[in-house]
């Protein structure tokens, strides 16, 4: 059974039209990855998927629920955590606060959950599972540091810890490698295998093909708002529609890239 | 421990203090900490929360001229002064809904707009406010001054805790906080900005009406002139001089700000000291760009 199951999903902008029934699906503890060109209309799918956009068709399903007329925070509260191309991070604030913004979704998910927002933050329910997320993310050492005085690749880590310390049942990526040194590269892909290994299904949109690679059991490959592809990553690479969507570009794709655009 | 011995040797030198003042100044203070409940209003909205609002004389208007009117028609001074607490916060809720929709300069002049529609209102419902004429006596009387000063200084000392214990310490600031910061991650971490904005409007106006209520009691005089745009205008500059976000230095800045314009009758009856007091605004912000709450935070460093 599927965590979440888009089919048909439609969304236009005006005249452009960013998807056109795109269906794809993702299993708990996969990691699937999302790839295409530039404005293939990756982003735009996950703003649908976690409803900062609102589809103008097809459907949406979350744990066999028709979620498309949920609002952002209440598909959060259901269990679909993200992280944005952009850091979004409070800066100035502490790493531990950012992350326990996080369990907002905890917080809010009843009624009878609003008065533990009065709780102090250091309370022992906040802590343990902040402090046990930051561990999971190697930044440990860091959760009294402010955010702005972070290197950059550490903050994509700070962004990770606050979607996953509400253990969610979907964590959507978004280019999560972009501006990482080698090691932090490492430990991204260390962190997604063990992440999927607890079984929180997973979407990876990257540009990095060679972790796309390494870390999916299946790939989907979108191009201009269209489906092209659904399959293993050794077999994007042999499909012909794929080569062509990439033609030209494997120069701008880092790594990996260049082998996988054959 | 060290450091709660200076607390409540503060507190006692502050509780001491006004009585060593005149009447002149000890009316001054009163006024100013019942002004500062507004300023916390403000701050509650705007620094907590990032919404900026100009009409909060309006929700200390409704605050004061429901005490005022229902004390004047027989009603107990305390149940008088929890419907204007209430009717304030009514008032904030249904502002709220479409104001939380609202954002920046729209929802700096949409409660500009609410702030002239209850003055207005006040200075027309001559049945009942008696308008321009004003609500003269009400019948609140009963504490001397001193209770007065007692009483507003533990009202404030405990909304200072407050909202420090929520800024700094509770779950509920970093809620806040994200709201303000940043609402797609706030959305995408389950946090309803919608309601959050709206608890936030209802919470600023039951402040900002306890605020009316209690000058209602302690002035027992109102005009609808007490309650215009200007005052929204002052309680916004006196959080801003005290620094937005900062509850002490809207504190310190509404007293600072109440009691220079009257210290500079020095120099004369002339409108020549409000240049004098303008400039000094300005001054403060020219060197304390985050305002007197940004120069405590430097020197606790």
């Amino acid at each position: 059974m599927s965590v979440l199951e888009l089919s048909g999903v439609s969304k236009r902008f005006g005249g452009l039209r960013a998807l056109s029934e795109v269906s794809l699906s993702v299993s708990p503890g996969e990691v699937l990855g999302l790839i295409g060109p530039n404005g293939a209309g990756k982003s735009t799918l996950v703003s649908c998927i976690t409803g900062v956009l609102r589809i103008d068709g097809g459907t949406i399903r979350f744990q066999d629920c028709d979620i498309q007329r949920l609002p952002p925070h209440r598909r959060a509260r259901r269990g679909i955590a993200r992280t944005f191309q952009k850091v979004r991070l409070a800066d100035q604030l502490t790493v531990y606060e950012n992350v326990a913004a996080g369990l907002a979704s905890h917080w809010f998910a009843r009624a009878s959950g609003w008065p533990s927002v009065f709780r102090p933050l250091s309370a022992a329910s906040v802590a343990q599972a902040v402090n046990r997320t930051l561990e999971r993310v190697g930044l440990g050492d860091v959760s009294g540091a402010i955010v702005k005085s972070l290197p950059f690749g550490q903050r994509h880590f700070v962004e990770i810890a606050r979607a996953i310390v509400s253990e969610p049942n979907l964590l959507l990526l978004d280019e999560p490698a972009t501006g990482l040194t080698e090691p932090e590269r490492e430990r991204l892909a260390t962190l997604v295998k063990d992440i999927a290994a607890q079984g929180c299904a997973q979407m990876l949109i990257e540009h990095d093909l060679e972790l796309v690679g390494r870390l999916c059991n299946r790939v989907t490959v979108i191009n201009q708002g269209h489906h092209i592809f659904t399959g293993a990553p050794a077999a994007a690479q042999r499909e012909p529609e794929v080569v062509r969507a990439y033609l030209g570009m494997n120069l701008l794709i880092s790594g990996g890239g260049d082998d996988a655009c054959g | 421990m060290s450091k709660r011995v200076l607390l409540i040797a503060a507190v006692a030198v502050l509780a001491a203090l006004p009585l060593t003042f005149g009447t002149f100044w000890i009316n001054m203070v009163i006024t100013a900490l019942i002004f500062s409940l507004a300023v916390f209003s403000v701050n509650l909205l705007t620094g907590l929360t990032g919404l900026l609002s100009f009409g909060q004389a309006g929700f200390v208007g409704i605050g004061a001229y429901t005490l005022g009117v229902l004390a004047k028609q027989g009603h107990p001074p305390i149940l008088a002064g929890l419907y204007g607490v209430l009717l304030a916060m009514l008032c904030g809720f249904l502002l709220g809904l479409p104001a939380a929709r609202l954002k920046g300069h729209y929802l700096a002049i949409g409660t500009l707009g609410f702030g002239i529609l209850i003055y207005q209102l006040l200075t027309n419902s001559v049945d009942i406010t008696r308008g321009p004429m004003g609500l003269i006596g009400i019948p609140t009387g009963g504490l001397d001054k001193q209770t007065w000063y007692l009483i507003m200084l533990s009202v404030c000392l405990t909304m200072l805790a407050a909202l420090a214990y929520i800024d700094r310490y509770s779950a509920l600031g970093v809620v806040l906080k994200m709201v303000r910061h940043d609402e797609i991650a706030a959305q995408a971490s389950g946090i309803n900005i919608f309601a959050v904005k709206l608890i936030a409007f209802t919470v600023s106006a039951g402040l900002a009406g306890l605020s009316g209520a209690l000058f209602a009691a302690y002035v027992r005089f109102l005009t609808p002139d007490l309650f215009n745009e200007q005052e929204s205008f002052r309680y916004m500059m006196m959080a801003v001089v005290g620094g937005i976000g900062s509850p002490l230095g809207g504190i310190i800045a509404s007293l600072m700000l109440t009691m220079i314009p009257e210290g500079l009758r020095v120099l004369g009856e002339d409108n020549y000291r409000l240049l004098v007091y303008g400039t000094m605004v300005l001054f403060v912000l020219w060197f304390l760009p985050s305002g007197i709450g940004g120069l405590i935070e430097r020197l606790r460093k």
